[in-house]
């Protein structure tokens, strides 16, 4: 049975960030600061719309998040769970599929 | 206006039945991340004024930002996911505390409480003695 494409970019915002987040824990200026730097800038979204995501995947078990005091002020750092890992396998996964059926769309010749 | 000003994001977001412990923590977040936006740009040579509307226009329109949060089910109050809930338990809970209600408002205002006991316990000696004072009044004359 094909399997149910999730929608195009409503997902890619989640997956930049438990990318990200896989690699080192970050708290959100610094999360779109990588999102600029690994997207190459492509990908430009209000940046203020991250949060509301963050907390999702916290709330859903994804990631969690702990303060700390830099600097004279307080930051929320977030890192990935295991239950996170296993949802950025899947979303990988996702990814490349759609990837991989729109480069192969793409390769095929239209017909006039 | 060059200053940034949540409270708009804030009571959309209320309304829209997001938990207020979320919305706390999604306005002081995007206020830390404003503040962090305009000391990156005036370490680049911006004067405060640019600095800030740069910030402003990079945190993106309170309408899209609200929007993105009532996009989250997950961060909506228990009452606004489930209604029919709310619906029993609020009713049920008022009425169970209720009978406790006099009890939590004397506890919470006891000074005021002390005051009027003090206050009543006075005026009964009060009347009480002028009471007395007519009683022996009749009794004298």
């Amino acid at each position: 049975m094909a399997q149910s494409n999730p929608p195009f970019m409503s997902g890619v915002p989640e997956l930049l960030l438990l990318r990200l987040l896989d690699q080192s824990e970050m708290y959100g200026y610094e999360l779109v600061r990588s999102i600029r730097a690994a997207t190459g800038e492509a990908i430009s979204l209000g940046e203020g719309v991250i949060y509301p995501v963050l907390h999702s995947l916290e709330r859903n078990g994804s990631l969690k998040s702990k303060r700390k005091a830099v600097s004279g002020r307080t930051r929320v750092y977030y890192s990935l769970t295991g239950k996170g890992r296993q949802r950025l396998g899947k979303l990988q996964d996702d990814w490349r599929r759609i990837q991989g059926g729109i480069a192969n769309a793409l390769e095929v010749p239209s017909h006039a | 206006m060059h200053e940034l000003d949540l409270s708009r994001l804030q009571s959309e977001l209320l309304r829209s039945g997001v938990a207020p412990r979320h919305v706390r923590r999604t306005v002081d977040e995007l206020n830390d991340h404003y503040e962090d936006l305009v000391e990156q740009a005036l370490s680049e040579g911006l004067d405060n004024r640019s600095a800030r509307c740069g910030a402003m226009a990079r945190l993106g329109e309170v309408e899209d930002i609200a929007q993105a949060v009532r996009a989250q089910p997950e961060l909506r109050s228990w009452a606004f996911r489930f209604p029919r809930v709310a619906a029993v338990v609020y009713p049920l809970t008022f009425v169970m505390l209720l009978p406790a209600a006099p009890v939590f408002i004397g506890a919470a205002h006891a000074n005021y409480l002390a005051r009027w006991a003090v206050c009543l316990f006075l005026s009964g000696v009060v009347t009480a003695a002028m009471f007395l004072m007519l009683q022996m009044a009749i009794t004298l004359t």
